[in-house]
């Protein structure tokens, strides 16, 4: 049995639930992140003007180890799915992955039902735009322009081709945001993005962007986690400098 | 929290996610089987959920041809390629030539296109960002490139000379310092991050599965 691994796991959920049972007594003050800012901003516009949103969940898959940053990207989607209910042009979702699209259609159901516009639901809202990472991407312009998007998000895995989707974005004069998890691709969306989300500042978008009293515990989850693994790192270097560890 | 159908399927998910989890710390066997066993339904229904995904492609680009959308020529290419490929996948297998040859002429250059479009579009975006956003970020980020770009490629004149090698060494001292240190942090917090989405779906925070 992996004592240690259990052992970390169960600190993270007690310090989930702790932060979460203080939220009131001890709220969170968050640092500003400008793109999560901007995106609303960018929103508020796009509903007011009658323009779509478009959210990429990336071109993962639901079962392979990147499968975080799309959750964390239908965490927003959800949170601007809400905000564009009333819109003539409700979000579009999409995804390079079945399973992902589908996950997208019923995270879109749910917050349709919810705001009881469930007859504006419509299962092409939430797509799948190609299995492969590139033919994905080469669908991007022609979604961007035939269905009048003015914000274009991206949150999920993606590899160099989220690059290329970003900047078909700028090209269309969109607002872009990105975030990802793969450290180069975030260096080339940092070129080619209006706004990027740098590390782990796309898991946050549940807690900047309202979703509730465990996202934001999960954010201070993790500086308090973050915390103790610099603390552990330092001790360590000290320790192995003087000789005490080989 | 409403009672509802929903409620069972939070539960299953809750509980095979619980299963698999506990796969990775405990070595018991009855947990080990089920976590292969779940796995592999998972496989499953992913390969199941492809058609559909397929299926729903499908159908986006049927309803755009025959609501006559804007760039609707384009969806009937793609149903037409669409249809063919897999009539002649069904007919002759994956391994047949004709569908290699589909492969290797038609989807092989077109996403190794796409891939000379992000060199160009990489270049670009360089010059955009010295032109539009002039924070210390950008400049880093250029001035970064410059510094690698010009050491790692060949050099017209003065190639082995001193100058060269101490731009190398500068490189070196970027890639393995800097970089390396930077991108430790990020995928820290990145892994931090997919930790805690995780654990939120394990306790029904987030239902991607829909309510």
């Amino acid at each position: 049995m992996n004592v240690m691994g259990l052992t970390v796991l169960a600190l993270f959920v007690l310090l989930m639930l702790f932060y979460s049972a203080m939220r009131k007594r001890w709220p969170a003050v968050f640092r500003p992140i400008k793109a999560y800012d901007e995106l609303n901003t960018a929103v508020e516009r796009a509903v007011e003007a009658g323009e779509r949103v478009h959210l990429s969940l990336g071109t993962g898959s639901v079962i392979g180890s990147d499968s975080a940053a799309a959750f964390a990207g239908l965490s927003l989607l959800s949170q601007i799915a809400e905000a564009t209910t009333t819109s003539d042009k409700p979000i579009v979702a999409t995804a390079g992955d079945g399973a992902m699209a589908m996950l997208a259609q019923d995270s879109l159901q749910s917050v349709y039902k919810k705001a009881n516009a469930g007859e504006h639901y419509k299962s092409i809202s939430g797509r799948m735009l190609g299995p492969t990472p590139y033919s994905y991407t080469a669908e991007i312009p022609n979604l961007l322009d035939s269905e009048d998007v003015s914000v274009h998000v991206l949150t999920g895995s993606f590899g160099s081709e989220g690059a290329l989707a970003a900047d078909f974005g700028r090209r269309q004069e969109t607002f872009v945001l990105a975030g990802t998890e793969d450290v180069l691709s975030q260096a080339m969306l940092f070129a080619t993005a209006d706004y990027l989300l740098i590390g782990e500042e796309l898991f946050a978008a549940g807690a900047y962007m309202g979703s509730g009293a465990l996202h934001e515990a999960s954010v201070r989850t993790q500086d308090a986690i973050r915390l103790l693994i610099i603390l552990a790192i330092l001790i360590g270097t000290v320790l192995k400098t003087i000789g005490v560890i080989a | 929290m409403k009672l509802g159908p929903y409620l069972i399927w939070t539960a299953a998910a809750v509980a095979i996610g619980c299963v698999v989890l506990l796969g990775y710390f405990v070595d018991s066997q009855l947990i080990l089987s089920l976590r292969l066993a779940l796995m592999r339904w998972a496989v499953l229904i992913a390969a199941a959920a492809l058609l559909l995904g397929l299926w729903n492609l499908l159908s986006v680009h049927w309803t755009k041809v025959s609501e006559q959308y804007q760039g609707w020529p384009y969806s009937a290419i793609l149903i037409l390629a669409f249809l063919v490929t897999l009539v002649l996948g069904l007919m002759y297998g994956p391994d047949n030539t004709v569908m290699v040859n589909i492969f290797n002429y038609v989807q092989l250059p077109i996403e190794a296109s796409l891939m000379a479009i992000l060199a160009i579009s990489l270049l670009m975006a360089g010059f955009r960002i010295v032109r539009v956003r002039r924070d210390l970020s950008s400049v880093v980020f250029i001035g970064t490139a410059f510094i690698i770009l010009v050491a790692t490629g060949p050099w017209l004149i003065g190639q082995d000379s001193s100058l060269q090698i101490f731009f190398g060494q500068i490189r070196n001292w970027f890639s393995q310092v800097w970089a390396a240190g930077g991108a430790r942090g990020i995928l820290l917090g990145v892994a931090l991050g997919s930790i805690v989405t995780g654990l939120r779906v394990l306790l029904a925070a987030d239902r991607p599965y829909g309510e």
